[in-house]
């Protein structure tokens, strides 16, 4: 009975569903990397997804072009970042709770907004699967990894970016120090309040695109909460990949697979009671979080806000 | 310290801003010919178009029948999907003197039973049940459910027959809830297509759109070409039908709209009769004891056909064929259990 | 080293963040003044930290500014790195005057300081550090190749040995010191303030350190050393300034000084830091005895692997070694504050292994912690509650559960008045008084109850040179009357000053306990370094 899941055209449509369903994880994901580096928590990713989502799925929804819809989710993504980034940093409030604060906000006020400008759930035509000319013609690997809606493929781009923008710009080593010993950064004429609000405003646009992702990509739809908690899963993956890139989209991967995989052993009427194909991500996520609690990379200064002493 | 409830303050005022939108209304005096006031706490949002908007739909549909919000003053909680902040939610509707509470989910009856013992002067309705709490020496409340598999018997057929690869795909929330649904739903597939494949998956929530979506994407890389599903999180999966230009058989709101082009049927839960029922049984004295379920028969349930898209006339033939054998008999969609959504 | 040197034209071609004007210490000439302060005033709420000073550093000239806790030099040297505006004065740079608001002005100057509190990130590799906050060749992207090719030619001119690839956690103290003064030299500072640079160093590191410093006077570099330690100013300094109470005592040459007139010049009087050579006292009793002691740190980690010491009466013995080799540990195992994992402890023959802290301190014995903010005082009692902290239950200070208020007051004042505390009441909070004045508290507490044994934990701290005197002179007098001494101390001089016999402690071990007459300050050095010349 389990001959049916190791199936070629399976195993495809595993690793398909599993690429495609990290999108949201890897986007929000990444952005929170950015801001836990330099020491800023932000728990508020959520709201600021919904919110995203929300703008995107709106400014579609009254007719304009995809790509302005997630300029419009980018724009009010930064706002957000620069509201976290205003209460924790300049106003140093504690950042776990200006996160859920941050949260709570983007959900209300996505809620308000889609009750009083649509009403009701709508549907849109987001971006479209698009198959990568000769590279989707790849036997297996082609359908897994390039035939998928732009934005996954700018999702998996931003893997690479991010780690490059951390590892090897002066921004990012910035980020770095700032996280770790922000008087250090201080002493050297790093404006640490600066580059805070840099990476919050970054994370701020990444989870709105998260959120984007959702509304003009993956379903096409906004519903209130649609985010379904999944921004705090993120925050989550950040320090299940131990601040780096390469660790968050490993375990942006690991997640969506076990979630893909319980819902291919449920389609296929695989005899596993389905609340344990639930409970699988959830189970394996523990799991692997006990055998990587690793911390050495974890920045020193996270969480707590700077001032400049005597 | 002083900075931090500061700030905590500023956001909360923000909040309160950004959800200041619903709809309550203190003010409303009991005097002859006031309105009557209803309030309904529900798991979801009135806009989910699933359980918690079926309800609200209804409840506008009743309002405007009566005459308006002067004759009917309708107040609701969402989003409730903690039993916690339910409670809370109807206890305060009750002691603000609302003339019928309507608990709208199946995990708030020990909250409905516990305020309505407290509150004898009110009326209560709880859903999805047909526990009226008469054995307890209850006897100021409502129970109400839908049988929800005839609606789900008829979508099984109608599937079958839209069906040329005989594979169904079905998304259902959390396993057990949607059970009714669900079995009549197959037992309507393999009634016409004793061979058809139905494949039920859950995503273990109900509000994860995410899944939902995913799972379909799953049923149609499995063959699906004809899929349904239960709760909220269908949004997400009718997005992805419509992408892909599958059908999509709708249940308990008019989901049509998400999908113009491939949302074929939807079962549609019509509570009117019964609110209108409810509140003249209240102005009457009569405070509960009564315990409605929404059939065919009753005009409960409704099916809708998509009236955009061009549906064969022997699905629908069908389909009229199946409601009528239900309501005659001829047709037992499996045995009606209790406890769905 | 001296091959691989290079003339100073050539430094600076590294320094990105190079300075607009001419201090590029090209054509420079030796002697010249780099930095002139002129009539510095700055006021604290209460205090005038500068009063009117005036200061100025040469170029090639190594300078050393002394004086006491609050005289005010690290005041000065904060407002000439911009981290502390003046309310009065000028500052000239090669001449001309200039405004410095901020480090970053200050770097701009040439002016760079090594803070005593290194300011690294752990994280990052010794090039991300230099690199941190400069302008890279190729914004936004880093040049790292660039940065570490300048290191390591920096590292060559001056003998600053450090690997650039290698991240900061894994570098000793020492090497943390080279990066931050390459931190300096690579952006291109012409002129270097040390703030107390020998504090957390051992002997051989410093002798690094000031080879390095060598070289950097003879490229023309100007260096500002801050210091108390009398000794070392005296070795490698070319001018010495001394400050007392905000206000300039002098600046004079250093070949005109004697230990004795700087001393002098930093307190306002003669000050005694020799002990009396011809002082033989008799050695009594084992008071405090040790066997195969072990315990472990707060990580759990061995701190102690077999401590075994005698301490007899009227002696003092010391205990050498490198911060954070068992010393913290040793002495809270005596003082019964950490639980111990192996081995005994004696007191007059009895062994208190088992003893509570109470009962150790009734029998005698007296504790002068590290941490003396922490575990020496509550910092919010009054000064009188903590003179009477550890008797306040005796009969002497109480009637049943009441304090005898009186009796405490004039106890107190009687105490305030012996150790020369000053405070301005014995009812003010013990968090206002200096840190001095806070060990003279605790040294009151602990001696006016005529202990048996008492067991001191770097005394002499962060204090300044007038309490300390005060502190050398109470122990030696104590240790006449028989008690017994043991005295753990990072500052070698003080031990070679003060001790009878010294043993030197190295990773939770008794390396050797040697005659303080046979020893010298580099075979105590060494064996703080974990050599031990005659095993190997």
């Amino acid at each position: 009975m389990f001959d049916e899941l190791f199936t070629i055209s399976t195993l495809v449509g595993i690793l398909h569903s599993c690429v495609r369903l990290a999108t949201p994880y890897l986007f929000a994901s990444l952005g929170e990397t950015f801001g836990q580096r330099s020491g800023v928590l932000n728990l508020g990713v959520d709201g600021i997804m919904l919110m995203g989502a929300f703008f995107a799925f709106y400014v579609v929804f009254e007719g304009h072009n995809l790509w302005v819809g997630l300029l419009a989710a980018i724009a009010v993504g930064i706002l957000m970042g620069l509201l976290k980034a205003f209460v924790s940093v300049t106003m140093q409030s504690l950042q776990g709770i200006s996160g859920i604060g941050l949260y709570l906000f983007g959900l209300g006020l996505s809620s308000l907004l889609f009750k009083t400008l649509i009403g009701s759930v709508e549907g849109v035509s987001g971006f479209r699967q698009l198959a990568i000319p000769f590279l989707s013609d790849i036997p297996g690997i082609g359908h897994i990894l390039f035939n998928h809606n732009a934005l996954v493929y700018l999702a998996y781009l931003m893997v690479p970016v991010s780690w490059f923008v951390i590892n090897r710009t002066t921004l990012g080593l910035k980020i770095r120090a700032v996280g770790h010993n922000p008087e250090a950064a201080d002493t050297l004429g790093v404006s640490v309040n600066g580059v805070r609000y840099t990476t919050m405003m970054i994370g701020g646009a990444l989870a709105a695109v998260a959120g984007a992702s959702l509304s003009i990509g993956l379903q096409n739809v906004f519903q209130e909460n649609m985010t379904n908690g999944l921004g705090f899963i993120a925050v989550a993956l950040v320090y299940f990949g131990s601040w780096r890139t390469v660790g968050v989209l490993g375990g942006s991967l690991l997640f969506s697979l076990v979630n893909a995989l319980q819902l291919w052993v449920q389609a296929l009427a695989i005899p596993v009671p389905s609340e344990i194909a639930v409970m699988m991500p959830y189970i394996m996520t523990i799991v692997v979080l006990a055998f990587t609690a690793r911390q050495i990379q974890k920045p020193a200064a996270l969480a707590r806000s700077y001032e400049r002493g005597e | 310290m002083l900075r931090q409830i500061r700030i905590s303050m500023l956001i909360f005022l923000l909040l309160l801003a950004a959800c200041g939108g619903s709809d309550e209304d203190d003010g409303a005096a009991n005097a002859e010919g006031a309105p009557f006031r209803v309030a309904i706490v529900m798991p979801s949002s009135t806009t989910d178009i699933a359980w918690s908007q079926s309800m609200y739909d209804s409840l506008t549909t009743v309002q405007s029948e009566m005459g308006g919000e002067d004759a009917l003053k309708i107040a609701f909680s969402e989003g409730m999907f903690r039993v916690t902040d339910a409670s809370a939610a109807i206890r305060d509707y009750a002691a603000e003197g609302y003339d019928l509470v309507i608990a709208h989910g199946a995990q708030y009856g020990n909250s409905v039973f516990e305020v309505a013992s407290d509150f004898t002067e009110t009326s209560f309705a709880w859903g999805t049940s047909s526990d009226t709490g008469a054995d307890r020496g209850i006897e100021n409340v409502f129970a109400y459910g839908a049988v929800a598999n005839e609606g789900g018997y008829v979508n099984g057929v109608v599937a079958a027959m839209l069906s040329t690869n005989d594979v169904i795909g079905v998304i259902g929330p959390v396993a057990g809830d949607a059970k009714l649904y669900i079995d009549g739903f197959v037992r309507g597939v393999t009634d016409v297509k004793p061979d058809a494949q139905v494949n039920v998956s859950y995503t273990g929530s109900f509000s994860d759109t995410t899944l939902a979506a995913e799972a379909a994407h799953v049923h149609i890389q499995a063959g699906a070409d004809v899929l349904t599903g239960s709760a909220q999180q269908v949004v997400g999966a009718i997005g992805v039908a419509n992408e892909n230009g599958v059908a999509w058989l709708g249940t308990q709101s008019d989901q049509i709209s998400l999908g113009p082009n491939v949302v074929v049927t939807n079962q549609i839960y019509n509570w009117a009769n019964v609110i209108s029922d409810m509140i003249a049984k209240i102005e009457t004295g009569e405070l509960g004891g009564t315990a409605y379920k929404l059939t065919f028969e009753n005009d409960g349930l409704r099916l809708e056909f998509n009236e955009n898209i061009e549906i064969a006339d022997e699905v629908k033939e069908a389909a009229r064929a199946a409601i009528e054998d239900i309501k005659s008999g001829v047709v037992d969609p499996v045995l009606l259990e209790e406890d769905d959504e | 080293m001296l091959t691989g040197r290079r003339r100073i034209e050539d430094q600076f071609v590294y320094g990105i963040a190079r300075p607009t004007g001419g201090h590029r210490a090209v054509n420079f000439r030796l002697n010249a003044p780099y930095v002139q302060m002129y009539g510095i005033v700055k006021r604290f709420p209460g205090v005038l930290a500068c009063d009117h000073v005036d200061f100025d550093v040469r170029r090639g000239e190594l300078h050393a500014l002394l004086g006491e806790n609050g005289a005010g030099k690290s005041t000065l040297m904060r407002i000439l790195y911009g981290l502390y505006q003046p309310e009065e004065g000028r500052i000239l740079r090669d001449g001309a005057e200039v405004t410095i608001h901020s480090p970053t002005d200050a770097i701009r100057q040439g002016i760079g300081m090594i803070h005593q509190h290194f300011m690294l990130v752990d994280t990052l590799t010794v090039t991300e550090n230099v690199a941190l906050g400069l302008k890279s060749s190729r914004e936004p992207l880093l040049d790292l190749d660039r940065v570490e090719a300048g290191i390591r030619e920096l590292s060559e001119a001056y003998g600053l040995q450090i690997d650039p690839r290698a991240p900061v956690w894994t570098l000793s103290v020492g090497e943390r010191q080279r990066v931050e003064i390459m931190k300096a030299l690579y952006r291109g500072a012409a002129m270097l303030i040390l703030d107390e640079p020998t504090a957390v160093l051992t002997p051989q590191e410093v002798e690094e350190l000031f080879v390095t410093l060598g070289y950097m006077k003879e490229n023309g570099y100007s260096l500002v050393l801050i210091s108390h330690k009398l000794q070392e100013i005296l070795s490698i300094s070319d001018r010495i300034t001394v400050l007392r109470s905000g206000r300039l005592v002098g600046t004079v040459p250093t070949k005109d000084m004697t230990r004795q007139e700087l001393a002098r010049m930093m307190v306002g009087r003669d000050v005694m830091l020799e002990r009396d050579r011809d002082d033989e006292i008799d050695v009594g009793e084992v008071r405090l005895r040790l066997e195969d002691v072990k315990a472990v740190d707060v990580t759990g980690q061995p701190a102690l692997r077999g401590v075994s010491l005698s301490v007899q009466g009227g002696e003092i013995l010391g205990v050498a070694g490198i911060s954070g080799n068992g010393q913290r540990e040793l002495a809270e195992v005596i003082a019964g504050l950490r639980p111990m994992t192996g081995g005994s402890v004696e007191m007059d023959g009895t062994p208190i292994t088992d003893w509570s802290t109470a009962r150790r301190t009734e029998a005698g014995l007296a504790y002068i912690p590290e941490e003396r903010m922490h575990d020496g005082i509550v910092r919010d009692f009054a000064v009188s509650e903590n003179l009477v902290l550890q008797e306040h239950t005796s009969d002497k200070f109480s009637h049943g559960i009441f304090l005898a208020f009186d009796y405490i007051a004039r106890y107190s004042r009687q105490l305030v008045q012996d150790f020369y505390i000053k405070t301005p009441d014995i009812r003010t909070m013990t968090r206002n008084l200096s840190g001095g004045n806070i060990q003279r508290l605790i040294l009151a507490r602990e001696l006016s109850r005529r202990p048996k044994v008492l067991v001191a934990a770097q005394p002499t701290r962060g204090i300044d040179i007038g309490a300390i005197e005060y502190i050398y002179q109470q122990l030696l007098e104590q240790r006449d009357t028989g008690m017994a001494t043991l005295l753990i101390s990072e500052d070698l001089d003080e031990l070679l000053a003060l001790c009878d016999r010294i043993a030197v402690i190295y990773e939770g071990q008794i390396m050797d306990v040697l005659e303080r007459d046979k020893t010298s300050a580099e075979e105590l050095g060494l064996l703080m370094a974990g050599v031990h010349p005659e095993r190997q």
